[in-house]
Formats: structure tokens, sequence, C-alpha cells
């Protein structure tokens, strides 16, 4: 037992840091999903078929690409394609817009929960169609999805470590723990600390997601 | 269950069924062994490592497949060879036995050392005091040193050079990891799984240096002549081959096939064939002890 706790009270400085990476990284990619998520949705609804066909193009490939492959996309191959990404934005851009494409999805399903009488309603009051998803479907469509998201979210927590792992080498939790693994040879504690670590961000993230569903949530 | 519902499960259960059964054909290791040589090797006493390998027919050996030219898949053939992979097949023959190679990054082949899924670790792996707690070693059977590689066009001129801002890489769990700290205390340390993921990286100007063996970025310029070796050598890295912990009979017998392979030449023919004709260096066969080895590499 007491080598379980040595492993992390010698080691306190470095899981500490790859914890706050971890943090840093899932923050930035969540924004970039939302926000991108958000946009997606709101072509895949669009009237404009050609729209449509945009965010269901976007939507096919990021579903499709496994991260790992988009993580060496868009570190090596676009440096070798002479574009100077920094590691950071390949991994939080890679995790973000990968994360995009699966909270357009529950936005999209969460728009058709939204009654078509609405949306007529809205449009018959001189709204435009864009004005009409902002103001009145897309915040009742994101209560209807708070569940959806918090899996996603909590998905992104796990995904993140593959972001690490990764040749885009930040130095996440996981790096971390695989660092102190290589340095005491205790596997067993080392990867146990940082199982607790990533628990704590999905245990919190949790949490939170709870205690928006009892705030927000529509239930349909 | 009705008649539907039943025969809906009878469905899943076979698809569950069918995706076990391919994961566990996947597994199945081809038998391709030759048991006709067991009868010339040697016999070793029941019960030791040596005999046990002969009774399973291979020995495993953990390799790099990315480090040219001492483990290193070739891209024509598809076979794993070098330096590391001749040396294995050498004690493999004194057994009697093939040898069949794993691949064992720096991060995890003392693990499978450990928990048995490699017989002999051969991963241009450095002797040090940290290590040898955790496993045994042979007698050093090279020497490499630390440099620095660069492309032709940089600045850098050695570990001296090394400050902040500038990127270097080495790879996860490998000895460099810890004496650039030393060496460049200022300089960004890059930690990736294997040395390819380095070489990636500074062809794509993601890091500015690899520093590792010398042998080992050798075999870098050999895939990309825009790099070169800067600086001093700054380490010495005797390698010896990953013996389990403890096992003294595996030990004495590795080591008395490596002292044969020293004297009669083959090891100045592999170092020619994999080292000397790229480096144009000549080396012999290394001198040092194991515990010479061991005392240069202290623990803290």
């Amino acid at each position: 037992m007491s080598e379980l706790w040595e492993v992390l009270t010698e080691h306190l400085p470095e899981f500490t840091s790859g914890f706050w990476v971890t943090v840093r990284l899932v923050a930035i990619s969540f924004a970039i999903a939302i926000a991108v998520g958000t946009l997606i949705a709101g072509l895949r609804v669009q009237p404009i078929r050609w729209l449509r066909w945009v965010g269901g193009v976007y939507v096919e490939i990021f579903r499709n690409i496994p991260l790992l492959v988009l993580l060496v996309i868009s570190f090596l191959g676009l440096r070798r394609a002479g574009v100077p990404i920094s590691p950071w934005v390949a991994g939080t851009g890679s995790l973000g817009l990968y994360t995009a494409a699966y909270v357009a999805e529950a936005l999209r399903s969460g728009v058709f929960a939204v009654g078509k009488g609405q949306i007529e309603a809205s449009l018959s009051l001189g709204f435009t169609y864009p004005q009409t998803l902002r103001r009145i479907v897309l915040p009742q469509a994101f209560r209807t999805v708070i569940p959806a998201l918090g899996s996603l979210v909590i998905a992104m927590i796990k995904n993140s470590a593959i972001v690490g792992v990764s040749v885009v080498a930040l130095s996440d939790l996981l790096k971390q723990a695989r660092i102190v693994q290589s340095q005491t040879f205790q596997a067993d504690e080392t990867f146990f600390w940082a199982a607790v670590g990533y628990l704590i961000l999905t245990g919190s993230a949790t949490l939170a997601f709870r205690y928006l569903e009892r705030r927000f949530a529509i239930r349909r | 269950m009705d008649k539907r519902g039943r025969s809906r499960w009878l469905a899943l259960m076979v698809l569950v069924l069918g995706a076990l059964t391919l994961a566990a054909c996947g597994d199945d290791d081809d038998d391709g062994t030759d048991t006709a040589q067991q009868g010339q090797a040697q016999q070793f006493p029941a019960g030791s490592t040596m005999a046990e390998i002969q009774d399973r027919g291979e020995l495993i050996i953990g390799v790099k497949f990315d480090v040219p030219p001492f483990g290193f898949k070739n891209p024509q053939t598809g076979d794993v060879e070098g330096f590391d992979v001749d040396l294995g097949k050498a004690i493999a023959d004194e057994l009697g036995v093939e040898a069949r190679t794993i691949e064992a990054i720096s991060d995890n082949r003392i693990p499978f050392l450990q928990d048995g899924t490699v017989d002999l670790i051969l991963s241009t792996m450095t002797i040090t005091e940290e290590r040898d707690l955790e496993i045994d070693f042979s007698e050093p059977y090279f020497i490499a040193r630390g440099r620095v590689l660069v492309p032709k066009d940089s600045d850098i001129g050695g570990t001296e050079d090394l400050g902040a801002g500038d990127r270097v890489c080495t790879a996860l769990g490998s000895t460099y990891a810890e004496t650039l700290k030393e060496q460049a205390p200022e300089a960004e340390l890059r930690l990736v799984d294997d040395y390819s993921a380095c070489l990636e990286l500074l062809q794509t100007d993601a890091v500015d240096a690899v520093s590792t063996d010398d042998v080992i970025l050798t075999g870098m310029i050999i895939q990309d002549d825009s790099l070169h070796m800067v600086g001093k050598p700054f380490t010495v890295e005797p390698y010896g081959v990953g013996i389990p912990e403890g096992d003294k009979q595996m030990k004495a017998f590795v080591d008395e096939v490596l002292a044969t392979y020293k004297e009669d030449g083959r090891w100045d023919a592999a170092y020619q064939k994999w080292v000397g004709q790229y480096t144009g260096v000549e080396q012999g066969p290394p001198t040092m002890t194991l515990q010479e080895a061991i005392e240069l590499a202290p623990l803290e």
C-alpha cells in the first residue's frame, strides 16, 4: 500500500501538471466542438439543399475518421504540406472538430424535437430562417439534448488521452503517467493514479451535467 | 419468448460467438519452427530457461522495429533485421531454435521481459544501475555515444547550444530523457513513443534537434541525408542484452555465446555490415565489463 502512495507523493508535480494540461485540452476542444457543432447542425436543417449537403459531408467525414488518424493528418500531414501548425492547435483542433460532428448530430435531433408549428409561426411573424434558428429553435434544442451533450463531454475527456499518446506529444495526464512509469517501472501504481485523475474529470463533468439537466432540460 | 424473439436471440448469440471465434483465430502463432535442429544443439539442465525455450521451439526476442541499423523492418522484404537481430539469431542458433522478433519500444521492453512476453531484450538498451535493479544484463555487446542530430542548415552545434525555446526530441523511457535534462536544462524536451516519430518531427520542423545514440542517429541519416550529427559525444552508452531478473543460468549462457561471438569474428562482420560501412568508423568488440558499465550510470 505504501508503494501506491509513494508513487503519487514522489511524482505529484508530474501528475498535477498532466492533469491541468488535460483540463485545458478538454476545455478548448469543448468550446470548438460546441461552436462548430452548432454551426453544422444549423446547416443540416436549412431549407437550402446544398447547405444541408455541406453539413452532411462534414458529419460523415469527421465521424468516420478515427481520431488518431485525424491527429496524424492534421499535425504531420499539414506540416509536411508546409503549414506550421503547432501541437496545441493540432490537438485541440482535431479533438474539437471530431467531437463537433457528434454534437451536430445530437443537436439536429434536438431541433426536430421542437415543434414544426413553432418554426412556421416564427416565419409567419417575419423572422428569417437563420433568426428563427438562433432565437427560437436552437435554445430549445440545446435544452433537449443536455444528457446527450454530457455523454459527449465524457467521451471527449477519454479521447483526450489519445491526443497525448499521439505524435502531437502534448504532456497530458496519460503522457505524464507514462513518463513516471518509465522512471519507476511501477506500471500498476502509476496508471492507477492516472485512472483516478480521469475519474475526477469525468465525475465532475457528470455532476455538472446533472445539475444542468435539472435546471434547464426540457423533457418531451 | 415467442418464436420471433427466440430466433433473434439465436441470431445475436451466433454473432457474438462468431466475433469471439474471429478474435481467437487472430492470435494463433505459426508453428513453423525447426524441430530437426534440436538434435544438434546443446543439452541444458531440465527446468532451466534454456531447456524451456528448446521445448517451445523458438526464442522470442524484443527488438526495435524502427531503429536502423540495429533493429528495423526491411521495407522490401518485410523482415526484421539489424545488428541486434543478428546477435539474437546467434543466441537462438546455440539453442537450436528459431528466433522470433517482437517489437519492443523503449517504453515497454522491460515490462515485456518481466511478464514473459519476450525471453530476451536486444533493443539498443543501455546498461544502467536503475535498470539493473529490475532486470539482469549480459556483458556489454556494443558501445554507443550520445550525440545531437540537426538539419544541415541549423545553428545548433551541440548540447551546449540547446537553450530555451529549442525543442529536442527523444524516446520515452530512454536514458536521454534524463540526460538531456542535465545537459540542456533550458531546452524543451519532446518525448515520443519511438525514434521514427522523432525523425518525422525533425523533418517537419516540429522539433529543432533529436538526441540519442550515435548509431541510432546514423540510421536516421541513412534515411535522410539532409541531417547531420553535431557536438562532442556527451554520453557513453554500453548496450546489454536484457535478461529476466535473477536468471543466472540464462545470463551465463548468453555471456558465453556473446564471448564466442566477439572472439570468432562474427561481431566484426556484423559491425562492418550494419554500422561500419555507413559511418566509416572502425570499432572493435567492447572490452568493458558489466560492472564497469553499471558504474558509468549509477543511481542518483
